[in-house]
């Protein structure tokens, strides 16, 4: 299954949903939808993962570099990440860096 | 489960996935299990592709294989690459996973997802082949 990435973007946030699976071959595009939307700088940055079936470290890797690119006063939140992609998330200490939600509600 | 070869890409990441989900299936494992299982091969077939098989031409493949016993399902995937023990790659500690991840190293987690998500890893190099063995026991403990 391949991925599809949606994009949304308003002033203040921009909201990037994945569904299907996210390994090695996709991140790419992942990572380039996430060049994209930092380029508006926006205050937040909301992954919809509901529908993401799985994910490989490639996909980790995006989120460290959406981090490292768009820098701490950025918010990111994970939304909807359940099962083992929620796992993967945990296990790889992301819950210490992002919000992990299971419907987006903005913190600040 | 019959072995298959397929071309050392990206491409055929999907396609391993699914011959390893066939297997799990088929072994009774249940599906948590069975997705880190899938997370495990997945990982190590990128490291291979990606850089064992970096500048190979377009006639590497990796080979999958899947044996099952009593109590465990074992699945094998092989390459030509370069000799590369996995188990070698520094692992991140605790600490390294609590921090922040402007803080972090880009790298590093493909290899530890690997090897926490099986019950047992191993690793060899036979005949001019990188054999990476990765095993799920099929009754729970």
């Amino acid at each position: 299954m391949a991925l599809d990435i949606s994009v949304a973007q308003s002033p203040d946030e921009a909201i990037i949903k994945l569904s299907g699976e996210l390994g090695a071959g996709a991140a790419p595009q992942f990572r380039e939808a996430v060049e994209k939307v930092a380029e508006a700088k926006p205050k937040r940055l909301v992954f919809l993962m509901g529908e993401l079936e799985f994910m490989a470290s490639a996909g980790l890797r995006v989120l460290i570099f959406a981090r490292q690119k768009m820098g701490v006063s950025v918010s990111l939140y994970v939304i909807g990440s359940h099962g083992p992609v929620l796992n993967t998330l945990t296990m790889s200490g992301f819950h210490h860096s992002v919000h992990l939600q299971d419907t987006y509600t903005p913190t600040e | 489960m019959d072995n298959r070869s397929l071309p050392a890409v990206l491409d055929s990441l999907a396609e391993i996935r699914r011959y390893v989900k066939e297997a799990a299936d088929r072994a009774g494992i249940e599906e948590a299990r069975a997705y880190q299982l899938q997370l495990a091969v997945d990982e190590i077939a990128t490291n291979i592709i990606l850089h064992g098989y970096k500048d190979a031409d377009a006639s590497a493949v990796i080979s999958i294989g899947s044996e099952m016993s009593d109590d465990a399902l074992v699945i094998t995937l092989k390459d030509q690459a370069t000799a590369f023990d996995p188990r070698t790659m520094q692992m991140p500690e605790a600490e390294d996973l609590a921090k922040p991840l402007e803080k972090r190293k880009i790298g590093g987690l493909g290899i530890f997802l690997a090897i926490q998500g099986v019950d047992r890893f191993d690793y060899s190099r036979k005949d001019g082949s990188n054999v990476n063995v990765f095993e799920v026991r099929t009754r729970g403990d």
